[in-house]
């Protein structure tokens, strides 16, 4: 900001109200100790705000003047009297410094140590915060990772994708599997599928010379892109993915089936 | 403003410091009255103004070491330490059941209403006369009421950058007022 717009702000103003914050108001008494334009502005400031007060003013009641000064005490003359040149032994002076002393070292030990208290509560807030940042950097990087696969999957041309849409019980239901014919490898992704009760678990099936071969079984709400499931020997014809109880079936139950996909013959 | 002055800032100052009773009664006799206007603003009742100002000079006294006058001057640092104490007492449990029990009959004084205890001549309303209505309420709100920019800034959803600017304008109108070079 430049002095201008400084002055132009309002900011002085606040500063002589006493409106600012610590540090924006040591910031302009700073800038006043080197700025001869911005030390007159506030000078100007503090006087109209006097001359406002003394405008306005209104005289207090006498008897309050005199409530207050019997509350000062009546002499408290600093001007010290000739003291009276009383010889006083070295061994006072000594014990008096030494006692000046103890109390002097005493204070610093307890400042310290409020400030080494201090020091400790903040480096151990900043190595909690610290652990938290770190989790999240794994957590990201972790997620980073998934979907790195996912799209190395995706865009790798010896997948092939096969679309599963949803079936009559379950029209609103879509999933795909990538499936790699030469390494067996099987990847799904979930596109919508409804979520299950604990009791139960999807199982995903291939379809290999007319029969339903087990690919794994997932829970639904994975959060990764793309999930990695059984490595599927053979030539599937079609993909399908049932609903079954917890820890998968041996054969599928054709009722529960969610979605159901062939695949596709061009490749 | 009319009396003699016996002291300049400077000498005051160093008095006061070193406990001249003298010196905190010409402060007194020069200030208690600008001091006494502007406390009365913000806690309405004569009995609450009566408080914060014995509080007040007794502060000054024994805080008068602490007084830098680097940093501002010595009626800026009163003005704000009565300022202060008559908004804590504004916010006080004490002045809040007053209010309750007592309403409106104690209260002696508004910015509003009332300048007629004026002892200068010339009261809020006149002095604020030249500024436009946006203008006279900032001042009003900050300056005599004593509340703070962000306050206003809430409670009449002003954006605080305008609060400030909107201040500053009037302070510049009012200094060819004052006179103020």
């Amino acid at each position: 900001m430049s002095e201008k717009e400084i002055i132009e702000s309002g900011r002085l103003e606040a500063y002589v109200l006493g409106e600012l914050s610590e540090m924006e108001s040591q910031e302009i008494y700073a800038l006043a100790q080197s700025n001869e334009e911005i030390r007159e502005e506030i000078e100007r400031i503090e006087l109209t705000l006097e001359k406002m007060a003394m405008k306005t003013a209104i005289m207090p009641d006498q008897k309050l003047k005199n409530s207050i000064f019997q509350q000062i005490p009546e002499k408290e003359k600093v001007i010290p009297k000739k003291a009276e040149t009383k010889i006083i032994p070295l061994s006072v002076y000594l014990a008096a410094a030494s006692i000046a002393l103890f109390l002097i070292t005493g204070i610093l030990a307890i400042n310290y140590r409020i400030k080494w208290k201090q020091t400790e509560e903040r480096l151990s807030s900043l190595i909690t915060q610290n652990q938290s940042i770190a989790q999240d950097y794994n957590r990201v990087n972790q997620r980073l990772d998934e979907l790195e696969t996912g799209f190395e999957i995706v865009n790798n041309s010896s997948f092939s994708k096969v679309v599963m849409p949803g079936t009559e019980g379950a029209p609103d239901a879509i999933a795909s599997v990538y499936w790699n014919e030469n390494s067996d490898e099987v990847y799904l992704s979930i596109q919508n599928l409804k979520q299950l009760s604990k009791e139960q678990q999807y199982q995903l099936w291939a379809i290999v010379d007319g029969v339903p071969v087990d690919a794994g079984i997932f829970n639904g709400d994975e959060n990764s892109p793309i999930i990695k499931m059984k490595s599927v020997a053979g030539i599937a014809s079609a993909f399908a993915v049932t609903i079954e109880p917890n820890g998968g079936s041996d054969s599928p139950s054709l009722e529960t089936m969610q979605v159901y996909g062939e695949v596709s013959e061009e490749t | 403003m009319s009396q003699l002055k016996k002291y300049s800032e400077e000498q005051l100052v160093s008095a006061l410091q070193s406990k001249d009773r003298t010196a905190l009664e010409y402060l007194y006799d020069n200030y208690s009255a600008a001091l006494y206007g502007r406390v009365i603003n913000i806690v309405k009742t004569k009995e609450f103004a009566d408080e914060v100002l014995q509080d007040g000079f007794l502060q000054v006294w024994n805080k008068i070491d602490i007084y830098d006058n680097e940093r501002s001057r010595l009626f800026t640092w009163m003005f704000n330490i009565f300022r202060n104490l008559a908004i804590d007492k504004v916010r006080s449990k004490e002045f809040r059941n007053e209010k309750k029990t007592d309403d409106i009959e104690s209260i002696v004084y508004d910015v509003e209403n009332n300048d007629e205890q004026d002892t200068d001549g010339i009261g809020v309303k006149e002095l604020l006369y030249t500024l436009n209505e946006e203008q006279q309420f900032i001042v009003k709100q900050v300056y005599f009421k004593g509340y703070s920019h962000s306050e206003v800034s809430k409670e009449y959803d002003i954006p605080l950058g305008t609060v400030k600017t909107r201040l500053r304008q009037s302070l510049i109108l009012l200094r060819k007022i004052l006179k103020v070079e």
